[in-house]
């Protein structure tokens, strides 16, 4: 316990440093950082009160990959909501490259924990939606993103027709036909299988490494947290705030096969064990409600 | 682009557990400038309404009647009329549902019973029921029990308006049971009798009270029009009784009457399906 | 088996005819109730004149004229009411009132607003198909899982695109099960409405029963009972069009 305790004020040392590094950098290359401060959201009122997040306080940087990791119903979904802008915070605010959101914007492609390609639309049509509501298709663009998912062939093809590995590289086809500099992430893989999951968790990799976007990721899976972030944000039980930061210090690009490693089973650990406490509270939370 | 609605829809959509009293306000407005509307219509002659009957005529003739005024000079209450009407959408339904849940539980679960009798009812189904009026008046003698006419005729109407929902609806629960539900029960010792207490009704259930709650609604619709054709008592008859003697006040009460019986009776039978399926989640 | 499976269906459908014969032509038990013969030959003679296909034509396009209004009004407001809360709160109390109001007890009223017979009937039918048709779609809308429109938003789409593109369209398999049932309703309506007024095939009806002309009553029920019939499988094979992600679906 006290190694790990020692090793994290080190590694937040550096993390400090570089952060400003990054900071500075970002501000030259333009977009993409996200500032959560002192985020408050509150459902409910007259004495039906919910607090899910209480007095957040998060930063990330451009093109950073960061990872939230929460028991269910710690309000990482709330927070999400917030960055998206479909919730207004109660109290705090969310900056996005400074300016507080105000409302959805396609600068920030959200996927959401079920799959919500549009049921109704082609897969073709589903990837063209964003682009095709400017009326600004760059055509070569959707066919290099059809070929890079592995979707060729299936254009006029139905959601439904589709399997769930590949409804989830159209979802993610669709976001990036729009390049957005945020990509919002809520538990996009829990509902897959593990082989497919794995497959997936590569390709997300392989699309950051090749874009510059940054990354919030929210998972309960502390395995894929530590996989694919730079940092795992590991939240408290509701009111959610955050607990522990961890920095993956991983080299890139990364494969699967990192999980392995001694250094990953060692963040693993360190999360599972932070995590842990927070799950069994957010149960008995949950018990009691119900 | 106004960004803020849809967050806003997500605050309210969970509080919507509890009315703000803002919504009610809202409800009340809603309501209010119904008959506000109404009444502006008649105090300025828009669309003849000035030759209609004023919101204001209209109430306190509807509180009258309720404490039991003739509804027409020399005639009866709105409580007798109401009852005819009632009386005749309950036995009518009644009736229908005896028929159309049996008929439709064996439609539905056997392909031989489908063949024999679906098409035949099938063939009927799209004739509307008003139109088997005169037909029913032709073959229905009026029947009198005593001092009590009871005219055959409207009962009949409101009988075929109700059966074809119950049995469309009873079939179609039928049809969809997923079969592992029966064969759970069978190879948990299930006889065939068994499995139709118990996995084939209660699947059913739900298609049933879909179908009643259509059937009742169809019964309204259906007495209406077999009593504003073949006269009363009834609410139906007053309609059109109260537009003969030029008192719209009547017509209007007659009006929200059958509107205010249709509710309830509708109401009835989702308390009836919730009583019958305890286990529903809606 | 499938050639069992007709027999079947034919025996049925002859049963019910068989029946129909035995009551009217053989045992004479309601002398008054036309037999199939009767009706076939009045049919035929109907057919010949132009009076009745004239009955025939006004009808059905009093029924899709009122359907084609009630449609056009009903899926946009109930666009509004499903999405908005504010707007349903206004509006939706005082459609409550007059919903359960069975159309065709609108008919006396009516008669002072809107005058002429045929103005009522269009709007009898008008009423019958708006209500079905706008809780559909209200419904349809309330169970488009919010996460579609969020997804659209943060794709780009405006409010009104996001309507277009994803509301309507989530909408619209139970959009369509109200037109259907406003269509069977529409038909169910204007009988009624035309047994009480001059023209049309509900006329038709109520006027041969009037004039003891017994068998054109059959004849108007079963061409009333046709075109519903016909109206619906209409529908129902634009609605497969409409709705190709579902018909993939099942098939």
């Amino acid at each position: 316990m006290s190694e790990h305790n020692t090793d994290t004020t080190t590694r937040s040392d550096t993390d400090e440093q570089s952060a400003e590094q990054r900071r500075s950098w970002t501000e030259s290359s333009g977009s993409g950082t996200v500032n959560i401060q002192d985020l408050t959201k509150v459902y409910g009122d007259d004495g039906d009160e919910l607090v899910a997040v209480d007095g957040m306080d998060l930063h990330i940087e451009a093109e950073e990959f960061v990872t939230v990791l929460g028991p269910s119903g710690c309000g990482k979904s709330t927070v999400m909501e917030c960055i998206a802008g479909y919730l207004d915070p109660t109290e705090g605010e969310v900056l996005v490259n400074d300016e507080p959101v105000e409302g959805p914007d396609p600068s920030r492609g959200v996927v959401f924990q079920e799959n919500r390609l549009f049921p109704w639309k082609t897969i073709s049509e589903n990837v063209r939606f964003g682009p095709q509501m400017r009326d600004d298709v760059d055509e070569s663009r959707v066919a290099s993103l059809f070929d890079q998912m592995g979707l060729s062939g299936f254009e006029d093809a139905y959601p439904h027709e589709l399997s769930g590995g590949m409804q989830q590289r159209a979802e993610l086809a669709r976001l990036l036909a729009n390049d957005p500099d945020i990509m919002l992430m809520d538990e996009p893989f829990s509902g897959l299988d593990a082989m497919t999951k794995e497959l997936m968790q590569e390709k997300l990799l392989d699309v950051w490494e090749d874009d510059d976007r940054t990354v919030l990721f929210i998972t309960h899976d502390v395995e894929e947290a530590i996989l694919l972030a730079d940092r795992v944000v590991v939240m408290t039980a509701r009111p959610g705030q955050v607990k522990d930061v961890i920095d993956v210090d991983l080299e890139r690009p990364r494969s699967t096969d990192i999980v392995t490693t001694d250094r990953f089973n060692e963040l693993q650990r360190r999360a599972s064990e932070s995590i842990h406490d927070e799950a069994e509270r957010a149960m008995e939370q949950a018990e009691g409600r119900v | 682009m106004s960004t803020g609605s849809i967050s806003d829809r997500l605050v309210e959509g969970f509080a919507g557990g509890l009315p703000s009293p803002t919504r009610g306000v809202r409800k009340l407005v809603s309501l209010v400038g119904f008959v506000a509307v109404w009444w502006l219509f008649y105090e300025f002659g828009v669309l003849n309404f000035e030759h209609f009957v004023s919101p204001v005529t209209t109430i306190v003739e509807f509180a009258g009647a309720l404490a039991g005024q003739p509804l027409t000079e020399g005639g009866d209450t709105i409580y007798l009329h109401a009852v005819y009407s009632g009386a005749r959408v309950a036995v009518g339904v009644v009736a229908a549902a005896l028929l159309a849940i049996p008929l439709g539980l064996v439609v539905g679960t056997s392909d031989r019973w489908e063949n024999l009798l679906y098409p035949a009812l099938e063939a009927l189904r799209p004739i509307p029921p008003i139109s088997w009026l005169p037909i029913a008046i032709i073959v229905f003698p009026a029947l009198a029990l005593g001092s009590i006419s009871v005219p055959l005729p409207a009962l009949f109407v409101v009988f075929i308006g109700s059966f074809f929902p119950i049995f469309t609806n009873t079939i179609e629960g039928a049809r969809t049971i997923e079969t592992e539900y029966g064969q759970a029960a069978r190879s948990l010792g299930a006889g065939s009798g068994d499995v139709f207490r118990h996995v084939v009704l209660p699947a059913t259930l739900p298609s049933i009270i879909t179908g009643l709650s259509l059937g009742v609604g169809l019964g309204w619709i259906t007495v209406v029009a077999a009593e504003l054709l073949t006269g009363g008592p009834g609410l139906g008859y007053i309609i059109i009784q109260g537009s003969r003697l030029l008192q719209n006040q009547v017509v209007v009460i007659g009006m929200l009457a059958v509107g205010a019986l249709g509710y309830a009776t509708s109401a009835l039978v989702e308390a009836l399906g919730n009583w019958l399926m305890p286990w529903s989640t809606e | 088996m499938a050639y069992a499976r007709r027999l079947e269906q034919s025996a049925s459908l002859l049963a019910l005819l068989a029946i129909w014969a035995v009551v009217t032509m053989l045992v004479g038990a309601i002398p008054s109730l036309p037999s199939p013969v009767e009706v076939v030959v009045a049919f035929a003679d109907a057919a010949a004149r132009s009076s009745f296909w004239q009955e025939v034509g006004r009808s059905t396009f009093r029924v899709y004229l009122s359907f084609a209004i009630a449609t056009v009004v009903a899926i946009p407001l109930g666009l509004l009411i499903g999405r908005s809360e504010i707007f349903s709160d206004l509006t939706f109390p005082a459609l409550e009132v007059l919903r359960p109001i069975p159309p065709i007890a609108w008919y006396p009223a009516l008669t002072i607003i809107l005058l002429t017979p045929a103005n009522i009937v269009r709007f009898i039918i008008f009423l019958a198909a708006f209500f079905p048709i706008l809780l559909n779609t209200i419904e349809g809308v309330r169970g488009v899982e919010e996460e579609y429109p969020q997804a659209a938003r943060s794709l780009g789409a405006t409010q009104f695109q996001t309507m277009r593109h994803v509301v309507l369209p989530g909408a619209l398999p139970s959009i369509y099960t109200g037109l259907v049932n406003a269509m069977g309703l529409a038909w169910v309506s204007l009988v009624a409405a035309e047994l009480l007024s001059s023209s049309g095939l509900g006329y038709f009806i109520w006027n041969a029963f009037t004039a003891g002309e017994y068998p054109n009553i059959v004849v108007g029920m079963i061409a009333v009972g046709v075109l519903g019939y016909g109206s619906s499988a209409l529908l129902r094979r634009l609605g497969a069009r409409a709705i190709p992600w579902l018909s993939a679906a099942n098939a």
